[in-house]
């Protein structure tokens, strides 16, 4: 991941010290794992929510449970 | 013409003195302006005045109602509005030093609904930088303080309106809620914070990069629930500016109050707003469930299986959001964040594009299982906060101490003040946040009210019948 920080550093001209570096890299990391378990879930047949719709909000149930 | 107590003053007890002409809104703004100057520089709610304006639409409400053209409750109401939203000719910062200088050529539309209404308003309210966090310590203005305890945050980030309101510096204010941005605030400081359905408020005019996007909702601050409901009255509907407003119908939210609610079904979701929860808080929490039952409702438990992926779904949802309106600035002027915000803006342009989809896929999977919940029951309640107002040194030192265990006010999964909050941005439900008790050191504990989507009448009847039960809401900050 620090590598990922360093190139944005790069790309955006942060001038991120390296302290900085390792800070954003650490945040970054703990993102991805807070991330994983949206995978973990069956979304089969599921649209990305974008509005709330009555119509829309009134569709059956999807499947539940892991994969 | 009468003299009041602003102290308490709400817009249900003012408005029909105003249409009698018992009262006039320039010298009820002439006392808010007075009020301010004196209070404001111990509470930090304002970050700019509108003084000017101000007193020149209360003259024209003066005499407008004089000549018998008096437009509705709102007409000669003194209300404030948060600094990420648009106000013509008055300086809009977000709570930003990025646009410290920013001053819109344009009113939000809420705004122009207001003024429509022939609301006064006041100033705009201080916030936490970029509304992007909730304990509003903020570099650039100066933190605003709980008037409960000026040792303590007022929540946020709509701190400044939810200081406003409950010192009495304003009779309602309209903040934006993303995460728990107005209900938050209205929790710690002793208010009522109604963040509607997605879509029922337009959000245009608010400032890019204060809310993202698919989570993001203006909302509404006052004293009490009847008043919440006369703004709603006036700011909710369909915009055509704003693509992401709903044009699901709207009705008289006042006509609600006062309803029975004998019979109907709370829904308690266990597990989730157990997690860190400070008894006080708890305690709190079922002994308002226990009067709710006195008037005749009862309980359910109720299920939602997948709500503990909503901090995944809020973070995935708002950072990647957040970063696309904060490119420029973080190409040209990343040093003009504070330090914190840089880095979690950086972070958060790690985000992988498919996260941010599937959290969108998994947000629905949620959205259907609420709707499953409210098949059997009418509202779902819950604490607002796991705890009472942290102090700002408790958030300087990113934890609290409390019933013999350390809470962590910040981890992996956000911002843990908000952790209550967010399953409702995630989903869209309309939901209030109404003070429900004290904790011993006299501090303000909220509980949220949740319907299902467009049906904020139901939120306001239950409100309502709860704050007439009880006397909560007619406690003031000692000032």
């Amino acid at each position: 991941m620090k590598d990922a920080v360093r190139r944005l550093n790069d790309e955006y001209q942060f001038n991120l010290t390296d302290r900085e570096i390792d800070l954003v890299a650490q945040q970054a990391e703990e993102a991805a794992l807070l991330f994983k378990p949206l995978f973990e879930v069956n979304v089969d047949g599921l649209t990305p929510l974008t509005k709330i719709d009555k119509r829309v909000r009134t569709v059956p149930l999807a499947r539940k449970g892991k994969r | 013409m009468k003299t009041l107590d602003l102290e308490g003053l709400t817009i249900g007890a003012l408005a029909p003195l105003l249409k009698k002409k018992q009262i006039s809104p320039l010298e009820i703004t002439k006392s808010y302006l007075e009020r301010i100057g004196k209070l404001n520089p111990k509470l930090n709610a304002y970050l700019a005045m509108a003084e000017d304006d101000a007193l020149a639409a209360a003259k024209k409400a003066e005499r407008e109602i004089r000549h018998g053209n008096y437009r509705g409750p709102l007409h000669g109401i003194p209300l404030s509005i948060k600094d990420n939203i648009a106000t013509k000719g008055v300086i809009t910062t977000a709570g930003s030093k990025i646009l410290a200088d920013w001053v819109p050529d344009h009113d939000a539309t809420v705004v122009e609904r207001l003024k429509a209404a022939g609301a006064i308003i006041l100033g705009k309210t201080n916030m936490h930088e970029w509304a992007k966090g909730s304990n509003s310590i903020n570099p650039f203005y100066g933190t605003p303080f709980n008037p409960w305890d000026t040792r303590r945050i007022p929540g946020g980030s709509s701190s400044g309106s939810a200081v406003a309101v409950a010192a009495s510096l304003c009779l309602g204010s309209i903040g934006t809620d993303s995460a728990g941005s107005v209900r938050n605030p209205a929790s710690l400081c002793g208010t009522v914070g109604l963040k509607p359905t997605f879509g029922r408020i337009s959000t245009y005019g608010g400032v890019a990069g204060t809310g993202g996007y698919t989570v993001n909702h203006f909302g509404i601050l006052t004293r009490s629930v009847r008043d919440c409901a006369l703004m709603l009255n006036q700011t909710a509907g369909y915009d055509p500016k704003d693509p992401l407003s709903s044009d699901a119908p709207t009705v008289n939210y006042t006509k609600s109050l006062g309803t029975p609610v004998k019979g109907m079904k709370i829904g308690i979701i266990k597990g989730y707003f157990d997690e860190g929860i400070v008894s006080e808080v708890r305690e709190t929490v079922d002994e308002a469930l226990k009067t709710l039952k006195t008037l005749g409702m009862k309980t359910q438990e109720i299920e939602i299986p997948h709500i503990d992926l909503v901090p995944a779904a809020q973070a995935a949802s708002t950072r990647p959001e957040a970063n696309s309106d904060h490119d420029h600035y973080l190409r040209t002027r990343p040093r003009d964040y504070s330090p914190g915000l840089l880095y979690s803006l950086i972070a958060g342009l790690l985000t992988p594009a498919p996260v941010y989809v599937q959290a969108q896929r998994v947000r629905r999977l949620i959205c259907q299982e609420f709707d499953e919940a409210f098949k059997s029951v009418q509202v779902i309640l819950a604490p607002t906060i796991f705890s009472p107002a942290p102090t700002i040194d408790d958030c300087n030192r990113g934890y609290i101490e409390v019933d013999g265990k350390r809470i962590n006010l910040q981890d992996r999964a956000g911002n843990f003040l908000t952790r209550y909050t967010i399953p409702f941005n995630v989903t869209g439900l309309p939901d209030m946040s109404i003070c429900c008790g004290f904790s011993s050191g006299g501090l303000p504990i909220g509980m949220q009210i949740v319907a299902p989507p467009f049906r904020e009448e139901v939120v306001f009847q239950v409100a309502e019948a709860y704050e007439r039960a009880t006397e909560w809401h007619k406690r003031n900050p000692p000032l």
